[in-house]
């Protein structure tokens, strides 16, 4: 932690030092009516309209983050139709999960910051820490595409991804602090800084989220995060990009009298560098290369209660390393391309998981070409494939069409066709978890035979989007058919030697089921200063739990914000889901609804733009989450924000 | 010095012949076209100004010559009947002391003619005259309108000098329903303050042209800001739109030199110099992919027509 903390702080004194140049100001003349000015929103920076995406995407901007009340990204997919979301901290970190319910590590999405894929290499894959690896208020908005998106993102892209999108330095200049204090022990607090001008400008944000976890589990849970972000102009064409960071995430997990799972503390260390160089070819055409860093560090280690001496240990250390080149290209007036290579390194070291103090090392070779063909006014082809290979799972090709046709102005319908593949992680390859006691083997739990190999998803799709004029409302609808095979399980195997009960658990290929339904999200300006967002989703899937399927459930959403005189703003939540199950851990997840408020009012004090906010989570009784014995009860915080 | 001086390597033929001509006739030159510079568009505007005076006589094209102003000082020949001066510099050259004849400046701002006649202590007229190169502000509004209905507050940064404008700009959108959201920024100050109200309160960010808060370091963060907050930009020229405005009214050099050989005609026909004009030709551009991306469908060229017909009135 020291040593990223140094790096940072040389990176901000840099930062301060490059600020102080003056500039001379020229009188206006006809040059600046003549003169040519650099290329900005070139053909890379102009993101697919929603009517023109392969698929559906679900935005969440800052205005709902911050009137959302939520307190991390986690709680903010229950406004993404379905998703289900938990906040515990047990398996890893709060996350959420989309149609295949939840497992202990929601693994079948990619989960991008800034283009950088941060899913943890050492949770099998999991989105959780990713969803914590950047301050809220940092967040510009999140996008959600709901559906395989692997054509483009590659393997974790299973069943969709999240991409969290942070706020341009140019919009967190000066200085920002907020502190939010409330029941159940809450007390987040965040400082940041904006400074530079037009040529480097950089943000340092440290915040901290904390509280004492849900009702039932084993105790509190803090986020302390660091994050620096530097953009440096080198020349008209070229810009590059530093981030840096790093987040520590500690947990009360466990439960007391279980010997192999005693409460205790977790801690997730993760950091980070990402180095952005952005190369502009004129109008039609950019490149971009990104290089990035991440280790993870889990440290997670307790006492076996019947053997002192016997520590149970689940840490160890993960890596990756990236490199990728993206070329955008807009080819014809109504071609354009996307198209480039990534080459990622995963490293995992962990005696605990794989009774070896060897290095498991995946490397993966990705090329991707998308192209967006516009076959006429109304018709928009989107095709393109990714080609992977990874020393895990093999050679596969995701590819994806998606035609949109825009029946009418604001009408648009969309069909399309996508194939997918996630190779087994890690752990699921070579898990060899083995008890020792003095010496010689006392249990084994997960032994992985290596039989296994990619999950594969194939997915139809109908789509439908609705604008009306001047944005007072839009409609999306997808019915889907995601039919997953391959579908990896945990079963027992009896492994003589291995200790105890003289069983283990291995991962196999062990399912194939259909996951089909309909969502949708519908948004509303009914009236000045107000928005009504909900959305809904129907989803049936035939994946056994249990001596039973998942069946048919369905949650919904909805949100209301509005604009109030003398500077207040209200808003409310609510989410209900019905029962179904947790697949992962064979739990069943029970129905439950909540609902949120939110009052806020801004003011000034000292001179500085100030908030002070309200919000009360769960009004009305306490529902389960994730485990039968956790409960999210009522809890409210007050939370004072300044600026200037 | 020669005037043969001039005659470098690599300019155009047509131009080597109307220089050529000069030579031959300077004593005879009754318009002396002075550039602040030689590059191409002060070139274009130049034989504008020349093609139509030659459509008053064969001869009185022959009678254009075309100097730069650092050139200006070594010309021997006789006085013009009149001088036009393109380029802030050439004005401020000939305007700075009474020339003997009169000036007409043209392809320049109308803060830079604005800041001649502070420098010069002189008034516009007869002797010194204008023909600025920016859009009246109100034919930006109209286009404003024309393009985004919806829109009705105008958002702009205001320069050090800009008071006059501001004032102008109150009227103009007071006339057409329409409210200001200005923001003074100060020199040496970065424009993001400002520009966060603006992009908060704004449906359009007008773009002015002033160096201090739009120039080719700071447009970057200014554009991309306006298309995440979904407030595009009204420019001023068409190298913004390519750079991401969403569109720009102008008038192009050519339409400069054009309408100040027309003004020179009729000062070699005998009339006195008018008082400073706005251009009367312009061109709209639009970024269509910018447009799309902001749901936008417009046409350039309509934008263009309906704008000129809504001006030249039923």
């Amino acid at each position: 932690m020291t040593r990223i903390y140094k790096f940072i702080w040389l990176a901000v004194l840099f930062g301060l030092a490059g600020t102080a140049v003056a500039q001379p100001s020229p009188a206006v003349s006809e040059k600046d009516y003549l003169d040519e000015v650099p290329v900005v929103l070139s053909v890379s920076r102009l993101p697919q309209r929603l009517d023109e995406t392969p698929g559906a995407v679900t935005i969440i901007d800052r205005q709902m983050i911050r009137m959302s009340g939520a307190r991390d990204a986690a709680d903010l997919l229950r406004l993404v139709p379905g998703f289900r979301v938990s906040n515990s901290f047990e398996a890893n970190t709060p996350q959420g999960s989309y149609h295949t319910s939840q497992n202990d590590y929601s693994n079948h999405m990619q989960i991008l910051v800034d283009g950088r894929s941060v899913y943890s290499v050492y949770l099998r894959g999991g989105t959780g820490p990713g969803l914590q690896a950047v301050a809220l208020e940092d967040i510009e908005r999140i996008e959600v595409h709901r559906g395989s998106n692997s054509a483009a993102y590659g393997a974790r892209a299973f069943l969709g991804t999240i991409n969290i999108v942070t706020r341009d330095p140019v919009d967190t200049m000066g200085t920002h602090a907020q502190a939010a204090l409330g029941d159940n022990g809450i007390q987040d607090t965040l400082v940041r800084l904006g400074w530079g001008d037009d040529q480097a400008r950089f943000r340092l944000s440290a915040d901290g989220r904390a509280d004492d976890g849900l009702r039932g589990d084993s105790g509190g849970a803090r986020v302390q995060r660091v994050n620096l972000r530097a953009d440096l102009r080198t020349s008209d064409q070229d810009m590059v990009e530093l981030r840096t960071g790093q987040s520590v995430i500690e947990a009360g997990v466990g439960f007391a009298g279980q010997d192999g799972n005693a409460p205790r503390s977790r801690q997730l260390d993760t950091a980070f560098i990402q180095l952005d160089w952005k190369r502009s070819l004129g109008v039609d055409q950019d490149l971009a290369l990104q290089v990035s860093h991440t280790a993870e560090s889990i440290r997670d280690r307790f006492p076996y209660a019947p053997a002192p001496a016997l520590t149970i240990d689940f840490g160890g250390r993960a890596t990756n390393e990236n490199i990728s080149l993206q070329h955008t290209l807009r080819a014809t007036p109504t071609l354009r391309l996307v198209w480039g290579g990534e080459l990622r390194r995963e490293t995992i070291v962990s005696r605990p998981l794989y009774d070896t103090d060897s290095a498991f090392v995946t490397d993966f070779t990705r090329l991707f070409s998308n192209a967006e063909w516009r076959l006429h006014p109304d018709l928009l082809l989107n095709a393109g494939a990714l080609y992977e290979r990874s020393s895990i799972g093999g050679e596969h090709t995701s590819p994806r069409v998606m035609l949109n046709w825009q029946v009418t102005d604001g009408h648009t319908l969309r069909y399309g066709l996508t194939q997918a593949f996630r190779p087994p992680s890690t752990f699921e390859k070579f898990a060899n978890v083995r008890y020792y006691l003095g010496g010689t083997l006392a249990d084994s739990t997960d032994v992985a035979r290596g039989n296994v190999s990619s999950e594969k998803v194939q997915t139809r799709e109908l789509g439908y989007l609705a604008e009306l004029p001047g944005k007072v409302a839009s409609l999306d609808v997808r019915v889907f058919e995601e039919r997953i095979t391959d579908f990896v399980k945990r079963p027992s195997y009896s492994l003589p030697g291995s200790g105890n009960n003289n069983e283990a658990f291995d991962y196999v290929n062990g399912e194939d089921f259909d996951i089909h339904g309909y969502e949708y999200q519908l948004k509303w300006k009914p009236w000045q200063d107000g928005q009504l967002i909900y959305g809904q989703a129907w989803v049936d899937s035939t994946q056994s739990v249990g001596t039973g399927r998942v069946g048919l459930y369905g949650s919904q959403s909805f949100m209301f914000m509005q604009h109030l005189p003398q500077g207040f703003d209200f808003s409310l939540m609510y989410y209900q889901a019905d029962a179904s199950h947790f697949p992962g851990a064979d739990e069943a997840a029970p129905a439950f609804s909540r609902t949120d408020v939110r009052l806020a009012r801004a003011m000034r004090l000292g001179g500085r733009r100030a908030e002070l906010s309200l919000v009360v989570q769960n009004l009305g009784t306490s529902y389960q989450d994730f485990m039968p014995s956790f409960r999210f009860h009522q809890q409210a915080y007050v939370m004072l924000r300044l600026e200037n | 010095m020669p005037l043969s001086a001039f005659l470098r390597p690599g300019l155009p033929l047509l131009l080597f012949l109307a220089f050529a001509a000069g030579v031959v006739r300077a004593n005879e030159a009754a318009v002396l076209v002075v550039s602040s510079e030689r590059s191409p568009a002060y070139l274009e505007a130049a034989e504008a100004v020349a093609s139509e005076l030659g459509r008053l006589t064969t001869e009185t094209r022959r009678q254009v010559l075309q100097l730069t102003a650092a050139d200006l000082p070594a010309y021997r020949g006789a006085a013009p009947r009149l001088y036009v001066a393109l380029g802030a510099e050439a004005c401020s050259l000939l305007g700075r002391t009474p020339a003997p004849a009169p000036v007409l400046c043209a392809l320049l701002p109308r803060a830079s003619f604005e800041r001649v006649l502070r420098e010069s202590g002189r008034r516009a007229g007869a002797s010194l005259s204008a023909l600025y190169l920016n859009q009246p502000l109100g034919r930006q509004l109209d286009l404003m309108r024309m393009a985004l209905p919806q829109a009705r507050r105008v958002g702009v940064l205001w320069g050090a000098d800009a008071q006059a404008s501001e004032a102008m700009l109150e009227a103009a959108a007071q006339a057409r329903g329409l409210k200001v959201v200005g923001v003074p920024v100060k020199p040496d100050e970065p424009v993001f303050n400002g520009l966060k109200k603006i992009l908060d309160e704004s449906d359009l960010l007008l773009a002015l042209a002033d160096p201090q808060i739009y120039n080719s370091s700071s447009i970057q963060n200014i554009l991309l800001a306006s298309f995440r907050a979904q407030v595009p930009m009204l420019a001023f020229s068409p190298a913004y739109v390519r750079a991401g405005a969403l569109m720009a009214v102008y008038s192009t050099p050519a339409q400069i030199g054009q309408q100040a050989g027309l003004i020179a005609r009729g000062v070699l026909q005998g009339q006195p110099l008018g008082v400073p004009q706005y251009p009367l030709q312009f061109e709209v551009s639009v970024n269509e992919h910018v447009a799309r991306s902001l749901g936008l469908k417009l046409d350039a060229g309509n934008l263009a027509e309906r704008l000129r017909r809504q001006e030249r009135g039923p």
